[in-house]
């Protein structure tokens, strides 16, 4: 009986889309929130005892050429897809393969993530977490039998959930996926993935309690003079962000140059590389998040920190470029925090009474490495607020952002996971070029405003002031303004068959669909686009529009023609037979 | 907005689907609660290592090494307030007051009634100079709320803050503190003499002298008591008294060179002093005049050349009032006037010198204090 109930409930869910998105919005958040919360678990305990503080040295360099062998071995082998961060692979699978992320991958990426990072691999977990959420998303979207675009709307979903989770910051999480994954902060999604993050925060609460990822200490802006230090904070964050990722994508090359054979066993030179370094400096190796919290809470030493700061990105860059699965996501995060302490403490020294101690400027430098890094600035500065939940250092954090972006854009135009995907022969829409379509608006190709008739013109001097027989309809205006549209097909129909005398206002009245007066006939504002413009002309079966003011929809601006928008796209002006 | 969704799959699958969702989140509850258990228990050990750790390097008075303990148990258990403490206390040790100040302050967000945090505190305020703040803290230590011995650390607290204001020369505060001390203080020998001392610098000295003759009661034979109670006497001008504790001091340890000092002082004050009882008429007479010498060169050394106009017509009054002869009945006169000029001599050279009287004058401040009364 309760089974048949169910059963009901869950075939009526089936038939109501919205009903049915957000149930799948609340699964996938607890689904993705409790398994991302395995991943870390999983991954802190193993990493606990693979390498335990204060063990031997060697076993620093045996573990992770360990974990990076089987791990090399399993992805070549067995799970091909789940290798790396996971991010380009979730665009990749949204934009190109209809939201689709096999159970397979996401098995792969859960096991070999976890023994990859737990053995010290120097790349991050958020990463993976996203290319796991969307994929459980994905998976449980098309087990359940929804249409393409069904699954690919979940995608962002699972990727809100799983960055909610594994960073604790649900925020900055639905703004990565609309950012970052989808590149439209518009998107559609939005309700479904801060459902979907909102349950899956909970659910780690519920397991892990309500305890911020850095705890850091009440920093505040000190003196306006020191706006300044991070105007500089922001331009050595954009330096060393533009090495770290031209760096990354030069080794990602020279590993791709080697035989194909040798794929599964590449990332032990990650594996080795971050051993031998992690000989000397355990902290290079891992999430470092510990460190970063130290760090944060201006337990610096100046040598060290610039050290760690080229070495993880050393480390990283290696471990990322050899094929080992994780993410840039975290280390990002290290290497802003290691060079926003580097920053601070030169500068408190100098300058004590006017800047806040080190472990400022490495809250604010890591918000700066990530924006720069990844180029998702209104993530980053989010991010930052709910990592540490303190507020005072926002508006430091987005001017030192800003710079940081800047010189990123200017030294790296391609934003790292792109020029990823780009490496892999995959071309995923950019986030500038679908700026760049938008930017293509009606304005751009709009005509003055042709002598308007009036509706008390008759139609055979309408006829006469018809100068353009190309346009197949004409504005009409009154003393209030634009009242209408008159067809020309309309027109001569009423020449040839009317009694004579008949005006324009008679003609529209006479129309078997009459079109009202109000401006609900087929028309567009100079910043709509090309692509809306043409929607409108399709439906309405017309060549031209008009284009009509935002703050007064009767004041004709001009009009928009098929022709004029084909010459724009660089197609020339052609005939299209309409009524057909 | 309603629409049938195309699905391609019957219904039974989508039933499926939902089943194994739920029954995967079942799963993995369990699961995630498991391993958030061993976490808990494991990080548990590992921080009480850390701290355990930190706490004996504090104790060998290395602080800097005890922070980083103290930071890593933190980072593995960040709630914990003992280890938040302890790293707040390892911070001072270091020389990291303003970063222990930062520490502390977070915890006592959470718990501003937690005495323990407060006298750590308060530490670090008395180290940074932060007077005002550092008592306002040990009063809350004071009266703030204790996990155990509430009463042995409230009493610590208190010696702690009644020192700071010894330290401070704040009297009136001091004396405010010692007062309740003198009724809650163990009744120990070592804790008493204590308390006498800083009557002596709360400006107390009856009550110094009461609580050393208390003890002596009991411990008659400790030159340690002796000493105080001859300070105690010393200082409410009772010179004769306090040269013969510091004698019986001095005799039950002849090594203690305090005694010895304040004796010395004694004797010169007791030499120099022209108001004693018992003096004969002529004593009186030529000690005055000694006294009027002594303060006369005192103020011509210290101001010479730059006497203000009322200093000089002052010192001239002075040397001719002392070139007239005095007869044997004038000496009486001549002694009062002698008190009259080194008096108002003294004030010249109190008001007048920009030098800050010296350990030489000290006896000769002492006199003249009592002159001056």
């Amino acid at each position: 009986m309760m089974l048949t109930r169910v059963r009901r409930s869950l075939d009526e869910l089936r038939q109501s889309e919205t009903h049915l998105s957000l149930a799948l919005s609340l699964a996938i958040g607890a689904l993705v929130g409790l398994v991302t919360v395995a991943f870390i678990l999983l991954t802190g305990r193993l990493a606990a005892r693979m390498y335990p503080p204060g063990d031997a040295g060697w076993r620093r360099i045996l573990v992770p050429v360990l974990g990076a062998l089987s791990t090399g071995y399993l992805l070549y082998r067995f799970f091909p897809f789940a290798r790396g961060s996971g991010i380009p692979q979730t665009k990749f699978a949204l934009f190109i393969n209809d939201g689709r992320i096999s159970f397979r991958t996401v098995f792969g990426k859960f096991f070999c993530c976890s023994a990859s990072l737990a053995s010290g691999i120097a790349l991050g977990r958020e990463g993976p977490s996203v290319h796991i959420g969307a994929g459980l998303a994905s998976v449980i979207a098309r087990n359940a039998g929804l249409s393409k675009e069904q699954v690919k709307s979940l995608v962002p979903v699972g990727c809100s959930a799983a960055l909610a989770a594994a960073f604790n910051t649900p925020i900055a999480a639905v703004l990565f996926s609309l950012e970052e994954i989808m590149g439209d902060l518009h998107a559609s999604v939005l309700g479904t993935a801060v459902l979907a993050s909102a349950t899956s925060w909970m659910v780690l609460h519920l397991i892990l309690g309500d305890d911020p990822l850095f705890h850091v200490s009440g920093y505040r802006l000190v003196h306006p003079v020191e706006f300044a230090v991070y105007a500089v904070l922001g331009v050595v964050g954009g330096l060393g962000s533009v090495a770290f990722v031209k760096l990354l994508l030069r080794l990602r090359e020279v590993f791709a140059k080697f035989p194909k054979q040798s794929v599964w066993f590449q990332p032990v030179a990650g594996g080795l590389t971050v051993g031998l370094l992690g000989y000397f400096y355990p902290d290079v190796m891992g999430v470092g998040y510990s460190y970063v919290d130290k760090i944060l809470n201006g337990d610096v030493v100046l040598k060290l920190v610039v050290l760690l700061a080229i070495l993880k990105i050393v480390a990283t860059a290696v471990c990322y470029a050899s094929g080992n699965a994780g993410g840039i996501f975290g280390p990002s995060l290290f290497i802003g925090a290691t060079m926003g302490a580097a920053v601070g403490s030169v500068a408190h020294s100098l300058f004590p009474a006017y800047t806040a101690g080190p472990g400022a400027y490495a809250l604010v430098g890591m918000g700066t490495a990530f924006a720069a890094i990844v180029r998702t600035p209104l993530t980053s500065v989010i991010m930052i607020f709910e990592v540490t939940r303190d507020y005072t250092i926002i508006v430091p954090l987005m001017i030192s952002n800003l710079i940081a972006y800047f010189i990123s854009f200017r030294l790296q135009r391609e934003p790292i996971y792109e020029a990823l995907a780009h490496q892999d022969g995959v071309h995923l829409p950019t986030a500038e070029a679908r700026a760049q379509a938008g930017r293509v608006r009606v304005s751009n190709a709009m005509r003055s405003v042709p002598a308007v008739l009036s509706p008390s013109t008759e139609l055979a001097a309408a006829a006469a002031q018809w100068t353009d027989s190309s346009l197949e309809a004409w504005p009409v205006a009154n003393g209030e303004g634009l009242c209408s549209m008159v067809r020309k097909v309309d027109l001569d129909n009423a020449l040839s068959n009317g009694p004579p005398g008949t005006t324009l206002a008679d003609l529209l009245k006479q129309l078997p669909e009459e079109p009202p007066t109000d401006l609900e006939f087929p028309h567009v504002h100079p910043d709509h686009s090309f692509s809306l413009a043409l929607e409108r002309m399709g439906s309405s079966g017309l060549n031209v529009l008009p284009v009509v003011s935002r703050a007064n929809v009767r004041q004709l601006l001009g009009v928009v023609v098929l022709d004029d928008i084909l010459d724009a796209y660089g197609l020339g002006a052609r005939t299209i037979p309409y009524d057909s | 907005m309603t629409a049938k969704t195309e699905s391609p799959l019957s219904g039974a699958s989508f039933v499926r689907t939902f089943a194994a969702v739920a029954l995967a989140i079942l799963a993995l509850f369990s699961i995630d609660t498991f391993l958030a258990k061993t976490e808990r228990a494991e990080s548990g050990v590992e921080a009480a290592r850390f701290y355990a750790e930190g706490q004996h390097l504090l104790s060998q008075g290395k602080g800097a090494e005890a922070v980083e303990r103290f930071r890593s148990a933190l980072s593995v258990e960040r709630d914990s307030q003992d280890y938040q403490l302890a790293l707040g206390r390892a911070l001072l040790a270091a020389g990291r007051s303003a970063d222990a100040e930062v520490a502390l302050n977070e915890l006592l967000q959470q718990n501003p009634i937690g005495a323990a945090t407060n006298l750590a505190m308060a530490r670090v305020l008395a180290k940074e100079d932060k007077i005002e703040d550092a008592v306002f803290y040990y009063h809350r230590a004071i009266y703030g709320q204790w996990k155990e011995d509430a009463h042995a650390n409230q009493l610590t607290a208190r010696f702690e803050l009644t020192d700071l204001l010894s330290r401070q020369n704040s009297k009136e505060a001091l004396l405010a503190e010692l007062l309740p001390l003198q009724n809650d203080a163990p009744p120990d020998i070592p804790t008493r003499k204590k308390l006498g001392h800083l009557f002596i610098d709360a400006g107390s000295p009856a009550r110094a002298a009461a609580t050393f003759r208390d003890i002596l009661r009991t411990a008659p034979e400790d030159p340690e008591v002796h000493r105080g109670l001859g300070d105690a006497e010393f200082a409410s001008g009772n010179y004769r008294t306090a040269q013969m504790e510091f004698l019986t001091a001095l005799h039950l340890n002849t090594a203690d060179r305090e005694a010895q000092a304040r004796l010395d002082l004694c004797d010169q004050v007791l030499e120099l002093d022209p108001t004693q009882r018992g003096l004969s008429v002529e004593e009186q007479y030529q000690r005055s005049r000694k006294l009027v010498e002594q303060v006369m060169n005192d103020v011509t050394q210290c101001l010479g050349s730059a006497a203000s106009g009322s200093a000089q017509e002052l010192i001239k009054e002075v040397q001719d009032g002392r070139k007239k002869p005095v007869s044997a009945a004038g000496r009486h006169a001549a002694y009062e006037d002698n008190l009259g000029w080194a008096d108002r001599l003294w004030q010249v050279r109190k008001t007048d010198c920009k030098q800050a009287i010296g350990v030489s004058e000290e006896p000769l401040a002492l006199v003249l204090a009592m002159v001056g009364r």
